[in-house]
């Protein structure tokens, strides 16, 4: 076990972890923050996608001990349930997310591009979600709770 | 009304976006062991030797079980053919061999690959073709002695064959004899994995001698049948708790890590174990889509009317048979399309093989049939050098029309009314070439089925004048329940959807339901619910009248208020009628159970049938425009159009969400995904081979609801979920078809195929 000394979500922490751990176990075996989720551990399917120092990677890859002095941000230091993130309300809103395995991941990279790109067009967007699979939604309810955001004109909403 | 029809957020939504949402493999309990199993590297063999003896004493270990030590409990959708774990012989690679519960799963995982197997390989029948020969071994060299379920009572089989179907009416050999024309084509497709982003999971314990088990199953009633038969005790010592299900699409209907976490449990004295399949080994023992082969001869009489038709099918169970023997059956009803041929002899076949057993996906074997049937049309038409849409319309059915069962059908028109939606929204203008870019358009239309089998629902008033739903559906993502049956409710209930509750299922507490399958949630459950709130409404109506003024005769319920209708504005809120009834003897309770009426059909009809009749039809018609890059072979949708009868919108957004996503399944299905089998094994084992649509790949779809109220459906609600991954393959290969000019008759069309098709 090595000492890991990070920032998570706005907090410092200290945990002691495995030597080939990886940030996703880490974060929640050890944080139990549990909305980064484990769908492949192969770095495809970027339901683990967490941002390190505001960039996304796949958390199921990513070593924890690489993490040490970074900021990490999850799922869950986005926005919550009842204080949603204008994205995470885009999303509910219009209805861009079904069984809802794949969407915290989604979530963490559109956030990204918006942080990077705040006016995004269709094909932005889209290639912001080629590292993410989704299988319910078919995407376009996705792309259109982004859009909205873009333009500013929030839908209507 | 404002909550029918209405897009209101999903109730599960703020939590799901939050990340907050609790999964399988999110719960944990006290205790908990971790569990792995050791699946088969061999395809078909024999077990000489399992050696569990070193696994035993590893650091960590709790239990190791085997099927020596299991009992050998057989379960199954429709035959009982399946045990937990090989006895002596192994059916397919992947089969599963022991499996061992450990207090970390590396330990577990350390211990299983300690176990030494020694199997001796025997000759597999990896193809159908193999099963189906004279002298072919006998995959189930026991199937005689297989208990079967109820619903397989009329299943027909021998052998190798799991289930067949034989319809043979008069006159099709006549038919053919006279015939003008006759057009025939062979089909086929290749096997497509569900991909759900959550891998099977699930968490059993034993307290108080029954077995406890939670998972993100769609079918909880379905888990709790399967781990009885598994585990040999009563129905009603098996508990099964829902979770949030992380998509199923037809995979979490049965057993898969449940029956693995009960025994381990069992065998360490009842502490929780926990089981997650990997990704490649949820792939190798998904109950993927079935492979299949399918042949269709029409008889064309002189002036290009179809006069009879032949078709015959033949489907891979693979080693067990889930649901798959089942799929001829609803071959048969589809096999004339919705058109009137005369008469259609049908023989369909589900073979076991040595290969992962297959089962049920989206739509079951609809997407094949439909691929079949719908460019078999085409290929017609251009026999006869007619518009493809222009023949359909010809022989389409008329309103009263009967099916090859005998069924009437009496809105037959709604499908000519969705052909002429999509012909006003993507007029078919006939193939075009830009330099190296071939475009085409292609369609299909049909009638798809709303499963009928029976859920049921309790709504309970609380003391805040909320309303608790119980119920043993679980919303697969679908929206089904967390849109569907929370707006239902709101509507009957005069509330918000914030005043239901939906709670996850629970086979101790809900009543029975059949499982989110078959686009039946909506349909059946929200039926049941206006039949609980029928009977909660008389019981709050009944407490109410004593609240309210003289003369309070007729009642309603108004923003959780019930108000008096024609006393001023005499009312009483819920929660009040609440605690009166607490102190009046009375229960606030209403309960309802639904199940679809079955319609009149012929009997003997086919022989086989396991499925006599279809229930609540739905209407659709799919265009889609393509561009094939002639350089690459690549296809990339330009346009999709789908116009689908729904019954009456619950929700519109959720049902764009159905479509949308059930056709990025469609076109995964006819243009990427590939589950190739090698001697038994398959070559794609994980989600960077395994080519799922990503965003790039989808057009946005352009949709037309056509509403048609369904007089029995819950606000005239019909099933949404299913048909638009059915029609899709056989829009997209006819536009393929249409951009090169060449037929296509396989499944998927990878670039290869249409780079071979250019060049031939």
């Amino acid at each position: 076990m090595q000492q890991l000394t990070f920032e998570v979500n706005g907090r410092r922490e200290v945990v002691a972890v495995d030597v080939g751990e990886t940030l996703l176990d880490c974060l929640r075996e050890r944080l139990h923050l549990t909305g980064a989720k484990d769908g492949c551990r192969e770095g495809e399917c970027g339901a683990c996608t967490v941002l390190v120092d505001g960039q996304p990677v796949d958390a199921c890859l990513y070593p924890a001990l690489a993490c040490e002095g970074v900021s990490v941000r999850t799922v869950e230091g986005i926005g919550t349930p009842s204080e949603p993130s204008d994205l995470q309300k885009a999303i509910v809103e219009h209805a861009g997310l079904q069984c809802g395995f794949c969407t915290p991941g989604i979530v963490v990279v559109l956030t990204a591009l918006l942080e990077a790109v705040p006016n995004p067009g269709r094909a932005n967007i889209q290639t912001a979600l080629a590292g993410n699979l989704c299988r319910c939604t078919g995407y376009a309810q996705i792309e259109d709770a982004v859009l909205s955001l873009a333009s500013g004109a929030k839908d209507g909403l | 009304m404002t909550n029918i029809g209405s897009d209101l957020p999903r109730a599960d939504g703020w939590d799901k976006v939050a990340g907050k949402s609790q999964y399988t493999v999110d719960y944990s309990e006290s205790g908990m062991l971790h569990g792995c199993v050791l699946r088969s590297p061999v395809v078909c063999g024999r077990i000489v030797r399992v050696d569990v003896e070193a696994a035993r004493s590893m650091p960590g270990v709790r239990a190791v079980v085997t099927a020596t030590n299991v009992g050998n409990g057989r379960a199954g959708m429709l035959v009982r053919d399946q045990t937990l774990f090989a006895d002596r012989e192994i059916r397919h690679h992947g089969e599963a061999i022991a499996a061992v519960a450990a207090d970390t799963l590396a330990q577990a995982r350390a211990a299983r690959d300690a176990i030494e197997l020694e199997a001796e390989s025997l000759p597999a029948l990896t193809t159908m073709a193999q099963a189906l020969a004279s002298d072919a071994p006998l995959v189930h060299p026991d199937w005689e002695s297989y208990a079967l379920n109820p619903m397989a009572a009329e299943l027909r089989r021998q052998g190798n064959v799991a289930g067949e179907l034989i319809a043979d009416p008069d006159g099709v050999d006549e038919a053919f004899e006279r015939a003008h024309l006759v057009v025939e084509d062979e089909f086929c497709v290749d096997r497509q994995y569900q991909a759900y982003l959550e891998p099977m999971s699930a968490v059993a314990r034993f307290t108080d001698g029954r077995c406890i088990v939670r998972t993100g199953s769609q079918f909880p009633y379905n888990i709790r049948e399967e781990l009885a038969a598994y585990l040999d005790v009563r129905l009603s010592d098996v508990r099964v708790i829902g979770q949030t299900v992380g998509g199923g699409f037809g995979a979490k209907l049965g057993c898969g890590t449940e029956g693995y976490a009960a025994v381990l449990s069992r065998a360490v004295g009842g502490r929780s174990v926990r089981v997650v399949k990997t990704r490649d080994e949820d792939i190798v023992t998904a109950p993927v889509r079935e492979n299949a082969e399918l042949r269709i001869r029409t008889a064309l009489d002189a002036e290009g009317n179809m006069t009879a038709r032949e078709f015959s099918c033949d489907m891979d169970c693979g080693a067990y048979g889930l649901e798959t023997p089942t799929f001829p059956s609803i071959l048969f009803h589809f096999a004339a399309g919705i058109y009137r041929i005369g008469p259609v002899r049908v023989h369909a076949r589900a073979v076991y093989t040595n290969t992962p057993p297959t089962g049920a996906f989206r739509g079951v074997n609809g997407p094949a049939v439909y691929f079949a049937v719908e460019r078999h049309m085409d290929n017609i038409a251009r026999r006869l050098n007619e518009d493809p849409m222009a023949f359909r319309a010809r022989h389409m059915l008329r309103d009263g029309d009967t099916l090859l069962n005998g069924q009437a059908l009496a809105d037959a028109h709604i499908a000519r009314e969705a052909c002429e939606a999509v012909q006003k929204s993507l007029p078919a203008v006939g193939a075009r070439q830009s330099g190296d870019r071939l475009r085409g358009v292609g369609s299909a239309t049909g009638f798809w089925v709303t499963n009928p089998l029976p859920g049921s629902v309790t709504i309970t008033v609380g003391e805040d004048g909320r309303l608790h739903v119980l119920t043993g559906a679980n919303d697969n993502g679908s929206g089904a329940v967390a849109m569907g049956l929370t707006q239902i409710v709101a509507e009957a209930m005069g509330v918000s959807t914030g005043e239901v509750i939906v709670g996850l299922p629970d086979t101790d507490l809900s009543g029975y339901d059949s499982g989110s399958q078959g686009s039946r949630t909506t349909h059946i459950v929200g039926k049941a619910a206006l039949i609980a709130i029928d009977d909660l409404k008389t019981r709050i109506f009944d407490v109410a009248r004593q609240m309210l003024p003289p003369g309070a005769n007729e009642l309603e319920l108004v923003g959780g208020m019930v108000r008096a209708v024609g006393i001023g504005d005499a009312q009483v809120p819920l929660a009040a009628v609440f605690q009166m009834a607490n102190f009046s003897n009375v229960s606030l309770s209403g309960s309802g159970t639904y199940a679809t009426t079955p319609p009149a059909f012929t009997p003997g009809c086919a022989v086989g049938l396991t499925m006599p009749s279809l229930l609540t039809p739905t209407y659709h018609a799919h265009r889609a425009e393509v561009e094939v890059d002639s350089v690459t072979g690549n296809v990339r949708l330009l346009r999709y159009v789908v116009a689908q009868e729904v019954g009456r919108a619950i929700n519109p957004d959720g049902i764009m969400g159905q479509i949308q996503g059930g056709i990025a399944q469609g076109i995964g299905f006819t243009l990427t995904e590939n589950l190739r089998l090698v001697d038994g094994r398959y070559l794609e084992r994980s989600l960077e081979a395994y080519r799922l649509p990503l965003a790039q790949d989808l057009p946005r779809v352009e949709v037309v609801l056509l509403e048609h109220p369904d007089s029995e459906g819950p606000f005239g609600a019909k099933g949404v979920a299913e048909p638009p991954l059915v029609f899709a393959p056989a829009a997209i290969a006819n536009a393929v078809s249409d951009a090169v000019g060449k037929p296509f008759y396989k499944l998927p069309i990878t670039p290869e195929d249409v780079l071979f098709a250019l060049d031939t």
